[in-house]
């Protein structure tokens, strides 16, 4: 157990530490955002703004929480143990055994009579909370933040629209100015009067100027919109990873759910059968040394009894509902592991190596 | 294995259907009191057993409100947050064990989680700024609120838990320095999912009284708890526990199931009951039958036992139902099996009278809360 405390405390602050580099990335982003606003250059923050770090470290906890919903499988395991305890003798009562057999056995069957796993169940239950709680945290810290950035991304997107328009109509502009201009060259090329000449000629000079000016103007229009589509770019990026994290997040959360809910059940009704099974006939028998009087009342009654449970026998339907229910809930069942099995496949490898192999 | 075990729990994850889940078990757990009422009359139940009973009918009240509370948002609420109940569909028809223990795992940090959140009031303010400012649905609030009347009421009222531990109530002298005591405890039963009830009349020859013997009673508190499974049949938690504790002699125990409940809307059944509730088609809110199962084991005389070299004690010999030599082994002097259910329903089980149903015990409830006994 201290062993699983430890492994949570280290995921606690894996998914703390993931979480400040989520909210760092975003915050670089959104910088990045309101400088490109400003109108300065951002090449050098979107290059720092890399993923692969992020990633690492998600991958990283990922896998350690995984790890720790696998390593439920083997805290469950000092199930067994009670139930190993219920079924053999102890070291005292063995001991009692090679006196009295009776007492031995009545000894195992009162500590049978005491013995509970309602505490463990309980236990199981709340870590398993421990866990669903740190990955619904970590699944509500994806989802504002790939919100945050999706809402950034729309005005950016929006910002981009208008200077590619912007683009478009400076060449159309461009394209325009071409034919003036080689009309004027041809006028100049024809003229004979110096004064008119002139005046075409400064006419063209400054005609020339703002062809220049508005290439000039084309080439930053061009570097902006380059700019915001890189950045543009790197934000998709980032919310497709935030969107696959939030996936993973939402299949460990169901499978570790799934799991529990399944668990105690299935520990419950190990218990109760093991308890049921070993002490039911037993008291029986005790109780009928005492009625053994009542014996021949109970031979006449019986066999109005047995008419009785043939009816109710008949009474039955069939449950065919039952079964179709069942596959479904098999399929779920199974779609589910599914999903974590490929998502975490090395780890599941892992760990099955770790329980079988060594 | 463990499919084959949860097989039968089904999530109620749409809105509509969980608040009519909860308004059907208002209804039904306020019909509960006062069929217990009911059997006090009829000298069923003592007034101290009517007292305990109704205590313990309350706390389920009380519970299913709380759960209501918790699960109130469900299916608006986007994100695994907001959960779904899960019911046992068959032969039980109320939530499942687990959703019991966590609502005791919750209970253990209500404060902690009360203390972090706004006052109700302060969320209904915000509500309503949100509703007139922003012209929206304030969802978040109101699941905000909704957990915290959750929390509130787990720390509130007397709720009926997973486990119930056993309380003793002094009953009289028995003579001979004998004391009698009234013992009563519950357990939401995890392999049937249903809510049982414990009686026991117990004879207490101790020099101190037993729930001021510091030595005994936590002991026979545990062995009770741990024993109330609903697989041992009366039987055997009574010989238990009168082996366990020498100076202790049970004369009576009784243990009444609550439940299951049938709803042609919610639970699957089989049998005849699926047929009478499909044909009564009673409008929602009238479709439901809930049973009630009064198991109940005397002592029918003492006998004396050599216990180690000196001394003897007293170990009960407890009545069988005559019919369990060959039949039905029911471990139990005799099993009383009665069947709550509202009028409509009632006429059509008494129109189809199907067989199994001759011996069971109808209590018809009108809307009025009337209650009516038919044999």
């Amino acid at each position: 157990m201290a062993d699983f405390d430890a492994q949570i405390h280290d995921s606690q602050e894996q998914v703390a530490a993931a979480q400040q580099k989520i909210s760092e990335l975003t915050s670089r982003i959104e910088t990045a955002g309101s400088r490109l606003k400003a109108g300065d250059d951002i090449a050098i923050d979107i290059e720092n703004a890399s993923l692969d770090d992020v990633h690492a470290h998600t991958e990283a906890m990922n896998a350690n929480i995984a790890e720790l919903i696998m390593g439920l499988d083997d805290v469950t395991a000092g199930f067994s143990r009670d139930f190993d305890e219920m079924r053999n003798k102890t070291g005292m009562e063995s001991f009692i055994g090679i006196f009295s057999k009776a007492k031995s056995e009545a000894m195992r069957q009162e500590r049978m009579r005491l013995a509970s796993v309602d505490e463990k169940l309980q236990d199981l239950i709340g870590k398993s909370d421990i866990i669903v709680q740190l990955l619904e945290g970590q699944l509500g810290v994806l989802n504002t933040h790939k919100d945050k950035v999706e809402a950034n991304l729309t005005g950016t997107l929006d910002e981009r629209e208008v200077t590619v328009g912007a683009l478009e109509t400076l060449r159309a502009d461009i394209l325009a100015m071409d034919p003036q201009i080689i009309e004027l060259e041809n006028r100049i090329s024809v003229e004979q009067d110096a004064a008119a000449r002139t005046v075409l000629e400064t006419e063209l000079a400054a005609l020339n100027t703002r062809y220049n000016q508005m290439v000039q103007d084309e080439q930053v229009k061009l570097a902006n919109s380059q700019t915001l589509e890189r950045y543009i770019e790197k934000g998709k990026t980032w919310v497709d990873s935030l969107q696959n994290q939030a996936a993973t997040q939402m299949v460990l959360i169901n499978k570790l759910q799934t799991d529990t809910k399944q668990r105690v059940v299935l520990y419950d009704a190990l218990t109760k059968s093991l308890k049921t099974a070993q002490q039911q006939d037993v008291a029986h028998r005790i109780n009928e040394i005492g009625v053994e009087t009542d014996q021949e009342a109970q031979t006449a009654m019986a066999a109005i009894g047995s008419a009785t449970n043939a009816r109710m026998a008949d009474m039955m339907e069939a449950h065919e509902d039952h079964m179709v229910f069942a596959r479904k809930v098999l399929e779920q069942k199974a779609k589910s592991d599914e999903r974590f099995a490929r998502r975490f496949q090395a780890i599941v490898e892992k760990h099955d190596k770790n329980l079988y192999g060594a | 294995m463990k499919e084959a075990l949860t097989r039968d729990h089904a999530g109620l994850s749409d809105a509509l259907v969980a608040r009519r889940y909860f308004a059907k078990f208002e209804r039904i757990t306020a019909h509960l009191a006062r069929v217990a009422a009911l059997l006090h009359e009829e000298r069923a139940f003592t007034k101290p057993e009517l007292t305990v009973v109704g205590r313990y009918l309350r706390g389920i009240s009380f519970s299913f409100q709380a759960l209501a509370n918790k699960y109130l948002l469900t299916g608006r609420i986007e994100g695994p947050l907001a959960g779904a109940l899960t019911i046992d569909r068959s032969e039980s028809g109320f939530p499942v064990h687990a959703e019991f223990l966590t609502m005791a795992n919750d209970a253990q940090q209500a404060e902690r989680h009360l203390r972090n959140m706004p006052g109700s009031a302060e969320l209904k303010d915000q509500m309503v700024r949100r509703i007139v400012g922003e012209l929206a649905l304030p969802t978040r609030l109101q699941f905000a609120l909704s957990q915290r009347l959750y929390y509130e009421a787990l720390l509130k009222a007397d709720l009926f838990w997973a486990q119930n531990d056993p309380e003793a109530l002094w009953q009289g002298d028995a003579g001979e320095g004998r004391r009698r005591f009234l013992v009563h405890w519950a357990v939401y039963d995890s392999q049937i999912n249903l809510p049982t009830i414990y009686l026991m009349d117990v004879e207490d020859a101790g020099r101190t009284a037993l729930p001021k013997d510091q030595r005994r009673w936590p002991e026979a508190q545990r062995h009770l708890m741990a024993q109330s499974l609903g697989g041992l049949k009366l039987l055997t938690i009574a010989k238990g526990f009168d082996g366990d504790f020498d100076d202790l002699h049970p004369k009576r125990l009784r243990r009444i199931h609550i439940g299951p409940m049938y709803s042609s809307a919610f639970t699957r059944q089989s049998g005849p009951i699926r047929e009478v509730l499909e044909k009564a088609q009673s409008p929602a809110g009238e479709d439901w039958a809930l049973a009630w199962t009064v198991e109940e084991l005397e002592s029918a005389r003492v006998t004396q036992e050599k216990s180690g070299w000196f001394s003897a004690v007293e170990r009960e010999v407890f009545a069988l139902d005559p019919f369990a030599g060959r039949g039905a082994d029911t471990g139990a002097t005799r099993t009383e099996r009665a069947i709550i259910l509202p009028q409509r329903p009632y006429q059509t089980l008494d129109d189809l009278a199907p067989p199994g149903f001759r011996q069971v015990r109808k209590f018809v409830v009108g809307p009025q809360g009337q209650v009516l006994s038919y044999r």
